[in-house]
């Protein structure tokens, strides 16, 4: 049985594109109205008129406005993300190389929080009121409450200065006196990795178990968890499969917005911890006015949230049987 | 033959600094094949009282004492004919006596889970949310069946499920539906042949008919007559709605306040009303069988059980009530061996007719006078 027609899905890839457009439109407009262009980093007192100008032409600058937009659309739309000022690479190369490093990092962190947090939630929800609930819900609340940076500090300062057990910043060593192996490397990369990924972990599975919690809270009195109980089961069974199976529904609607907000921490992280992935370029690229990297970089974060949109969209019709989506009455 | 014998069975819910008297000294027994009724206004204690059997209880609540001897036991105490083996009922640390019975109220967490749906199936009040949406109707009655079956294989018990629905007027076919694809006499009868999915020799239907229009109402009583003429189960339902027991008990009892008011055969209880609060309750129904003047209800609410005082339960609702009523509650009395002898004489056979109310050998000037409308105004002026 299908629960998703394809009529339906065409309409919502149809829709995320026409939203990836406007997401475009308003990155163009903001961009462009930034004070400033990239090229004024490459202009310096002695050159000419003539030689600025050469300068405006090559990086197409002296077109008008509407005919940028145009260029810019047509390009975005056939993969082409044109040529970094800054880097003095393809925009696309400078992404290949970087957006992998920030999804290690993320997406690690963004499986990490949606597998601890629905199942702290799934137990307080299941235990509510008992004093294990409060205690566990007032410390993560305490946890949730501090700025992620900080923690981060906190854990720079205690695991690498203090102790000097794990390293605090880049992807890898930089100057290796290690042996080039699979395994080194890869431990390496590790042992650099743990301490970002602790710190956004620490934070972020906070956020789903407030979701599931309450929701789980929602569900224990349902009729249909008293009658999995009389039917004998045991009560993990009766927890994981009919409770907690249910108060999943909201936590999926969550996780979507729990994405955008694991992005917006990749630019402070990344910072805090010289990871070099997108959300390094990005700061560096608008400080630069480099509108290529910027446009680029915002757009594949836009393209990032809007496909998962349409993933999560997917997924509910099967989480929740009572959703039907594109079917007609 | 005996299937349920409960023996002064009392339960309690722990409230901040009280002990709510849910259920007091409850006797009554079900025999095999019959439908028994426990009737009663909201808050009375029937379905605390049903809950118990099968340790279905909120967290707070708990049985303070009383047995529940049972015929049927755990899976691990059986011999090959379904019967307890000889050295479990021999050993003192079963709850297993002579006779086969088994007591349910000293079994264990785990051990009342094999109880439960296999032995005893309970349809919750809210059976129409009782189905999980998010899986399939069928598969939610193969669980059952493979919970307490594991050698039975899916297919088989995709089979019987679908079986069982075809048995309550259920197309097969549905067994692929969700929960919010039935109907809401659908969702309850689907609920009732889940319960019949591993053959129980007791099914406790908790207020089946409650949220339904009177047709449907109708239909899922006949088709828990069905049921039981099918399956030969025993039936101990749950109602506010006397009419309802009217209609399909063999046997009843009417609680009031978590004790046991009255209780004896239908006729009994409705030909032969021996209990000021049965015949304050028959006076706020309608009946379609006797010509009745108007609808009376009886004033005032339930108690509310937390410690209560020793007297009667009912007194302050009782236009009848004299003062023995504020000592204690009054015992059980056989109301055939009273009017035979006019003396108050406790009975001694729960099978039998009886009725907790001191005035049981005034019955005649009682009854008469409940008939009357104005006999339940007074109460209600003198209680203010």
């Amino acid at each position: 049985m299908t629960r998703i027609s394809g009529k339906y899905l065409a309409k919502r890839l149809v829709v995320s594109y026409l939203t990836l457009l406007l997401i475009m439109t308003l990155l163009f407009a903001l961009i462009r109205s930034a004070p400033g262009t990239f090229i004024d980093s490459m202009i310096s007192p002695e050159m000419t008129r003539a030689q600025v100008e050469r300068i405006r032409e090559v990086w197409g600058l002296n077109e008008p406005l509407w005919k940028q937009y145009l260029n810019f659309m047509i390009n975005y739309q056939t993969g082409e993300f044109g040529r970094s000022p800054t880097w003095r690479v393809p925009v696309w190369d400078l992404i290949l190389r970087r957006m992998p490093r920030t999804l290690i990092l993320f997406g690690a962190s963004y499986i990490i929080a949606y597998l601890v947090g629905p199942l702290v939630g799934m137990y307080l929800g299941w235990w509510r009121g008992t004093q294990k609930d409060k205690t566990i819900f007032g410390t993560s609340l305490m946890v949730y409450s501090m700025p992620a940076f900080w923690l981060a500090w906190l854990f720079i300062w205690f695991f690498d200065y203090e102790m000097g057990w794990l390293p605090s910043a880049y992807m890898m060593t930089q100057f290796p006196e290690f042996e080039w192996t699979a395994f080194t490397v890869m431990t390496d990369v590790l042992t650099h990795i743990a301490l970002p990924l602790i710190s956004l972990s620490c934070i972020g599975w906070v956020g789903a178990m407030l979701i599931m919690r309450p929701s789980m809270n929602n569900v224990v009195d349902e009729g249909y968890v008293f009658l999995a109980r009389a039917k004998g089961l045991d009560e993990r069974t009766v927890m994981i499969k009919h409770a907690a199976r249910n108060a999943l529904i909201p936590v999926a609607t969550g996780a979507i917005v729990g994405l955008a907000f694991l992005i917006d921490g990749a630019v402070i992280t990344e910072a805090v911890f010289t990871w070099p992935g997108m959300g390094q370029i990005l700061v560096e690229a608008v400080l630069n006015n480099d509108y290529p990297v910027t446009q680029a970089a915002f757009f594949m974060l836009a393209v990032l949230v809007v496909g998962m949109r349409l993933i999560t969209d997917i997924a509910y019709t099967y989480l929740d049987p009572r959703i039907k989506f594109g079917e007609e009455n | 033959m005996t299937l349920l014998e409960v023996n002064d069975l009392s339960i309690r819910y722990a409230v901040e600094d009280a002990d709510v008297h849910a259920v007091d000294n409850a006797n009554f027994t079900v025999d095999s094949g019959e439908t028994y009724g426990l009737v009663g206004e909201s808050g009375c204690g029937k379905t605390t009282l049903a809950k118990s059997i099968l340790h279905l209880l909120d967290s707070n609540g708990y049985i303070e004492s009383g047995e529940m001897w049972f015929d049927g036991t755990l899976p691990q105490w059986e011999d090959g004919n379904g019967n307890p083996r000889k050295e479990i009922i021999d050993d003192d640390r079963y709850p297993v006596r002579a006779d086969g019975m088994t007591n349910l109220a000293e079994l264990s967490d785990s051990q009342i889970r094999d109880i439960r749906w296999r032995e005893v199936a309970l349809i919750p009040q809210s059976a129409m949310n009782a189905l999980n949406p998010v899986y399939k109707v069928g598969d939610q009655i193969v669980e059952a069946i493979l919970r307490h079956e594991p050698q039975t294989t899916k297919r088989e018990a995709d089979e019987r499920a679908r079986d069982l629905l075809e048995r309550v007027g259920i197309d097969p076919e549905r067994a692929d539906d969700y929960a919010h694809e039935f109907s809401g006499g659908m969702k309850q009868r689907a609920v009732i042949a889940m319960a019949m999915a591993c053959n129980p020799s007791l099914l406790i239907a908790d207020e089946p008919t409650t949220a339904l229009d009177v047709i449907i109402q109708d239909r899922i009583l006949e088709e828990l007559e069905q049921i039981q003429e099918e399956f030969g189960v025993s039936i101990l339902v749950i109602s506010h709605d006397i009419s309802v027991m009217a209609e399909i008990c063999d046997r009843m009892a009417v609680m009031y306040g978590g004790k046991i008011m009255e209780r004896g055969t239908r006729d009994d209880i409705f030909r032969e009303t021996a209990n000021p609060y049965t015949l304050g309750l028959k006076n706020s129904f309608p009946t379609i069988t006797q010509k009745q003047q108007q609808l009376v209800s009886i004033p005032g609410s339930p108690p509310h059980l937390r410690d209560p005082d020793p007297g009667c339960r009912f007194r302050k609702r009782c236009p009848f009530a004299v003062e023995d009523c504020e000592r204690s509650h009054p015992p059980m009395y056989d109301v055939a061996s009273v009017e035979e002898t006019g003396r108050l004489q406790e009975a001694m056979d729960d099978r039998r007719h009886g009725s907790a109310c001191y005035r049981t050998d005034e019955l005649d000037e009682i009854r008469t006078k409940a008939m009357k409308e104005e006999t339940w105004k007074e109460t209600a002026t003198q209680s203010h």
